[in-house]
């Protein structure tokens, strides 16, 4: 079982209390019906299947309720970092620099 | 060397049923929650887990933008909430009938609750709650004090909850 | 005194007797035995047979990583355990044991055939063997397989025991209570840190246990380690014995299992046999020591044969001496420590063979001085001895050539392979190894934890080196901690340090082919095994493993590993790390089912939700079904009735005059604030704008995939408030995707959600006689139709409780349903049903309530729909606003896949001869066409319906809207079913019922 950072909380927990919520920075298109077929396939079905850091979205269903976003290491399962939602997509390279 | 003496506790811990008391659900965005707080007369902690007490009426902070209020006198709050909706948007929900709350007390209250508890009770700060898991049911728990718990549970959890801590009663009993 | 038994010696207590029985004889043990110890006392050294070969076998070490001495354990009805290690069950009076793998008894054996058809069973038997005719498999192999497989007997009845839980949140954890472990958590305690010690033993001190001689501070081992465990009391350390690590995951996450009363007499009323710890550390120190390894050779699985450790062990801490008259075979120099315990304790020690050339001379000396006949560069090629060994052949080897073999009598037989690091939780956590030459063992390298290793555990070897590195390692974790913690050292007399070499199988004069040179003493593989599958082609050591099942049985390879990867290397001709180690996995030992369970059995198997009328509906007898985590009523049957005529009479009831309807389980939820509409309008296809407060509407929820996820009832309470209901079984997960649109798509939106579920107990009143009762108990609403029409909503008061009523209908008949505050639902449904007995009111359950919907053709999702059913599919188009310009899911039913012909469609399906038809049957077009035939659809709903004198059912069939009345056929086994097409609208199509 993970520890799991809340970035609302300020408090790392247990997985337990949370729960995954599919793949981050994936926004519903503002006006979806001015998309193509494909374009819509893409927003309803392809996700990135990272093999290393993976942008994914967090819940803090069992305690404050916040959908949040985290960086993952899908080799390794360790979380990188997490961070509200509505943050900017983090640069993992200036992060690693700054490590 | 093999033991073979046990000490039989009577009393490891309590469990009581508090009676029903007007419960609510408070929401607002945390830009508002000053402008609330004070149009509502209550004192809203910012922080997840801060609780505050006045009046009678406890706060409990559960999110950023979620509080639990438990208020013995109801009228004054709805009042004070409808009058304040069409300058401060807010939700305040009556949920006095939703959780049933649990008080636990005694020497082993705190073990009682390591048995569902996956996170570090021992490091709640007396004075302050969180929205957590006991079991698989998701509860509210207060600290009131070290081994003075308050859980509000869900209803319809409530003979799941109660029976696991049964057995857990059964078990402290045992002393071992 | 038990005859092996060494007066004076020993931590077992002399004056507390305990009887036991293995195989029906009873025996007499001490407190503070376990079973093999208390064997070995009696000189009982044939304690099971194997699993292949049923070859007989004896206790082999002294602890948890034992692979013979598996036996059953009974400690009363239902209490009994199979693949018990005779080396961990502590002694207790009343204690049954007994033998496995053997018939008609342990010492004469039918199944020893095996052993002399060996040939027969080698590597990849199963493989070679079972393969034609096929014809064979099902009548011959399959129920040889069966009879054969299995280790030990399964237990029959239900286990009474109850199994305890706990998370427990610590600063650091150490993991084993030897000399290691015991300074490290002393070091770290100091420090301030809070520290929980555990080992798997009933008591702590590890090695020091089995050393008395060994001195420390100037204190003998054992007063030494007394007062250290005060110390660690003292020091606030939560010291846990009996306690196995059994897994190591991510962030410090350790499993623990902790065996409660298993060695208990009378264990108090309302122990837990067993108790799962769920540990977070911030720091781990692994402590865990150090296994030692057999040595490979023609006949080293004898009884007799053992451990050199296992045997000082058993001297030293027991009291036993494991034979009069021993040899030893060792590459270590610590099986020569074991050798001079045992003489030292007045048993006799024939020979000491070791496999190297030369040996320290102290050690030569001190053998020698003790009147043990010492050959070095010796090699050992041969046992003898059926049940017990009798003699041992050993051979010296000069230059690569194995010389003239010499028999040397004994009736035990000491082996020592050397010691390998015990690496299994390391591994867990992924952490790299590293070979070391010196000592050709691997040890622990690259951490992926917050962990420390030490002692004998990374390789170290003597008191004094492991006590230093313990205590480097408490420092180490609480500086980790940014906590300071002081050095300290032992002074350590009469030490024991050693070295030794890891080998693989010992070199020979006879053929190696013939040899019987266990590796992995409980699966049986053998060093011609492991060759064999080498020259059959396996390259990889994990190919290796799995055509011989080296490593594979329950002692997870703790002894057969390294040895079989020595052997496996040599015969690949690569060094060991080339050919590597296969990967050690939780558990560490083998774990009960009740210790992962936990209080989750019984009635607390999961959680069971109840609604508050749920006590009513229990006392009437009703029968109930789970729905999601609830138990609801199914149907309520009068004396004997069954379920067809129970549920017959409640739709009859309830289409005649009134019936009522526990429906406090559907979701709520509470969506308020200035935006509400336009987040209902964003989330469901339906148009709310014009939805009027104190109306209500059908509305249907959608995935962005534009398939059905959920529906219900929703009422506009105010402007800006919509009381909206749920599934059953959708309620969470509906609040949840509310949540997720409503704070990462729409975060500007002022409106909020509150589940309301539980806050309400909702009654369903329906039939045409449903206003005339609750007529008699609403106060300050006029229920007239013209008032209070068809989807209407008011608050209102009804039985004196404050109510949300509802005029809605999920039966087709006049319908209302009301909403109470949750602790007053029982009082409504008892007012309800008391002001209904003039109208015959029947409550009815769940069964009735789908029969009821289905003559109506009204779906439940997840039972119609199945997730890939959009809204033109059920038939539900018009729940569509068509002018919404947007809402989740409406880009999607205009994708090529969605708009296409042909996609299965809900529609009734009414069969010609009457015959009720199966849910999930599948249909056909055609029933003549060749197999396999094409699937035109499946049968989601059949009920025989009371209303139309005849069984109903709904489908999802193949461009199904445009088959009306069409023909088609559900194949059965017992004959092909004919069924017409209809609309799923089967009772009052016009609806003029709920308008009355």
């Amino acid at each position: 079982m993970l520890l799991i950072h809340c970035p609302y909380c300020d408090a790392t927990l247990p997985e337990a209390e949370f729960a995954y919520a599919g793949e981050a920075h994936i926004s519903r298109p503002a006006d979806p019906s001015a998309l193509s077929d494909e374009e819509w396939r893409d927003y309803l079905f392809i996700r990135t299947n990272a093999r290393g850091p993976h942008f994914e979205r967090w819940r803090h269903i069992h305690g404050c309720g916040r959908f949040f976003n985290a960086v993952r290491d899908t080799v390794s399962d360790r979380f990188l970092m997490t961070y509200k939602a509505g943050e900017a997509r983090p640069d993992l390279t200036v992060k690693e620099a700054a490590e | 060397m093999t033991t073979q003496r046990h000490d039989f506790d009577p009393t490891p811990f309590l469990v009581e049923e508090l009676p029903w008391a007007p419960r609510f659900s408070l929401r607002v965005r945390p830009e508002n929650r000053a402008a609330l707080a004070g149009a509502l007369g209550l004192e809203l902690p910012t922080a997840v887990g801060q609780r505050s007490t006045a009046g009678g009426v406890e706060v409990l902070c559960l999110g950023p933008d979620e509080w639990t209020i438990l208020a013995p006198d109801a009228a004054p709050l709805a009042a004070g909430s409808g009058a304040a909706y069409a300058q401060i948007p807010h939700s305040l929900v009556e949920i006095s009938d939703r959780e049933i709350t649990l008080r636990l007390s005694g020497a082993q209250a705190l073990t009682a609750l390591t048995t569902g508890c996956p996170r570090d009770i021992d490091a709640m700060p007396v004075g302050q709650g969180a929205r957590t898991l006991f079991d698989s049911a998701t509860v509210i728990l207060w600290r009131d004090d070290r081994q003075d718990f308050r859980m509000d549970v869900w209803r319809s959890f409530l003979p799941h909850v109660r029976a696991l801590l049964d057995q857990v009663m059964v078990e402290l009993k045992s002393g071992l | 005194m038990s005859r092996y038994r060494i007066p004076g010696m020993g931590r077992v207590d002399p004056a507390a007797p305990v009887s036991f029985t293995f195989d029906g004889r009873s025996y007499q043990g001490l407190r503070g035995d376990t079973v093999a110890s208390a064997l070995l006392a009696n000189g009982v050294h044939l304690m099971g047979r194997s699993f292949k070969y049923h070859r007989p076998r004896g206790v082999v070490t002294a602890g948890s990583e034992e692979p013979n001495a598996l036996i059953g354990t009974s400690r009363g009805p239902g209490r009994f355990e199979p693949n018990t290690r005779a080396t961990v069950q502590e002694l207790r009076a009343g204690l049954t044991t007994e033998s496995q793998n053997k018939w008609p008894s342990l010492k004469f054996d039918i199944g020893a055939v095996n052993d002399r058809a060996y040939m027969l069973f080698s590597a990849g038997f199963y493989y070679k063997t079972f393969m034609w005719p096929r014809s064979f498999w099902d009548k011959v192999y399959e129920p040889f397989i069966r009879a054969a497989a299995g280790l030990g007997k399964s237990p029959a009845e239900v286990d009474p025991d109850s199994y305890a839980h706990r998370n427990l949140h610590t600063d650091v954890l150490v993991v084993g209570g030897g000399a290691a472990g015991i300074s490290a958590a002393l070091t770290a305690a100091k420090s301030g840190a809070r520290v929980v010690l555990v080992d798997e033993n009933p008591e702590m001190g590890g090695s020091l246990l089995s050393d008395p001689s060994v001195r420390i501070d100037g204190r003998g081992s054992w007063a030494w380690l007394a007062e250290q465990l005060s110390q660690l009391r003292a020091a606030g350390v939560r010291l846990m014995t009996r306690t196995t690590a059994i897994g190591y995951y991510h962030q410090n996450f350790v499993g623990l299992v902790e065996r409660v009363t298993d060695h208990l007499d009378q264990p108090p009323h309302g122990a837990p046999r067993e108790r799962m710890w769920h540990v977070r550390a911030e720091q781990v120190v692994l402590a865990q020591g150090a296994l030692e390894k057999p040595l490979v050779f023609d006949g080293n699985d004898r009884p007799g044969v053992m451990l050199a450790g296992a045997a000082q062990t058993y001297l030293n801490r027991y009291g036993v001496k494991v034979g009069d008259n021993a040899a030893v075979v060792t590459s270590h120099d610590s099986a020569w420590y074991a050798a001079f315990d045992l003489v030292d304790a007045g048993a006799r020690v024939a020979a000491i063979a070791d496999t190297r050339d030369s040996v320290r001379p102290d050690l030569v000396e001190a053998a020698r001085k003790r009147g043990i006949l010492v050959l070095t560069g010796h090699t050992a090629t041969a046992t003898e001895g059926r049940l017990r060994v009798k003699s041992v052949r050993v051979n010296p080897v000069r230059n690569g050539q194995v010389g003239a073999g010499r028999k040397i009598p004994c009736d035990a037989l000491l082996i020592c392979g050397g010691w390998t690091p015990s690496l299994h939780l390391f591994s867990h956590t992924k952490g790299s190894l590293t070979w070391d030459a010196d000592s050709r063992t691997f040890l622990p390298d690259h951490k992926t934890e917050a962990c420390q290793i030490a002692g004998a555990g990374r390789g170290l070897w003597g008191y004094g080196f492991v006590l230093e590195d313990g205590v480097k390692a408490g420092i180490a974790a609480a500086q980790a901690l940014g906590r300071s913690a002081d050095a300290s050292d032992a002074r350590v007399e009469g030490d024991r340090p050693g070295t030794g070499i890891s080998q693989k199988e010992l070199p020979t004069d006879r053929s190696p082919g013939k040899a019987k040179a266990f590796v992995d003493y409980q699966n049986d593989v053998t060093a011609k095994d492991i060759r064999l599958a080498v020259r059959e082609g396996m390259r990889s050591i994990e190919h290796v493993k799995r055509y011989t099942t080296n490593g594979m049985a329950t002692d997870q390879g703790k002894m057969s590993n390294i040895n079989g990867l020595m052997i496996a290397a040599d015969a690949l001709g690569k060094e060991p790390p080339q050919v590597g180690l296969t990967t050690f996995r939780p558990p560490y030992t083998p774990t009960s089912f009740g210790a992962f369970a936990g209080y989750h059995k019984g009635a607390t198997f999961e959680i069971t939700r109840k609604t508050p009328i749920d006590p009513w509906a229990e006392a009437q007898g009703a029968v109930f079904e789970p729905v999601s985590l609830w138990r609801r009523a199914w149907y309520f049957p009068k004396a004997g009735e069954d379920m067809h005529a129970a549920v017959a009479r409640e739709c009859r009831a309830t289409r005649a005059s009134v019936g009522m309807f526990d429906a406090s389980t559907l979701g709520k939820i509470e969506v308020a604030g200035p935006d509400a509409v336009e987040f209902m309008n964003r989330m469901y296809t339906n148009p709310w704008t014009k939805l009027q407060p104190g109306r209500c509407r059908y509305g249907l929820l959608l995935g962005e995939d534009g398939f059905i996820r959920d529906d219900g009832v929703i009422g506009r309470m105010s402007p800006d408030l919509f009381h909206v209901t749920t599934t059953t079984g959708g309620a969470a997960r509906v609040l949840n995707m509310m949540e997720d649109y409503l704070q990462t798509e729409w975060p500007d939106l002022d409106v909020w959600l509150t589940s309301t579920t539980e806050q309400w107990a909702t009654v369903a009143v329906n039939g045409p006689n449903a206003r005339k009762v609750l007529e008699k108990l609403v106060e300050g609403l006029d229920l007239s139709d013209t008032n209070f029409p068809h989807m209407s909503v008011a608050e209102c008061t009804v039985a004196g409780l404050p109510a949300r009523l509802f005029r809605i209908s999920f039966t087709g008949e006049l319908g209302f349903e009301v909403n109470v505050p949750a602790r007053h639902g029982l009082q409504l449904w008892k007012a309800i049903h008391e002001a209904g007995q003039q109208y015959d009111i029947c409550p009815y359950g769940t069964e009735t309530m789908h029969v009821l919907r289905a003559e109506k053709g009204y779906i439940i999702v997840g039972q119609d729909t199945d997730g890939t059913v959009t809204p033109q599919d059920a038939g539900l188009d018009w729940a569509i606003g068509k002018a919404k310009k947007d809402f989740v899911g409406k880009r999607s039913l205009s994708r090529p896949d969605i708009v296409a012909p042909n996609r299965k469609q809900l529609v009734g399906l009414l069969t010609e001869d009457g015959r009720k038809l199966e849910e999930g049957a599948q249909i056909v077009l055609d029933p003549s066409q060749s197999l396999p035939m094409t699937m035109a659809g499946h049968v989601t709903s059949s009920y025989d319906s009371v209303a139309l004198g005849r069984p109903i059912a709904m489908a999802v069939v193949t461009g199904g809207l445009s088959r009306m009345g069409e023909t088609v056929h559900i194949p059965m086994p017992d004959g092909t079913i004919r069924a017409t097409i209809t609309s799923t609208n089967f009772y009052d199509p016009a609806g003029e019922r709920l308008k009355a």
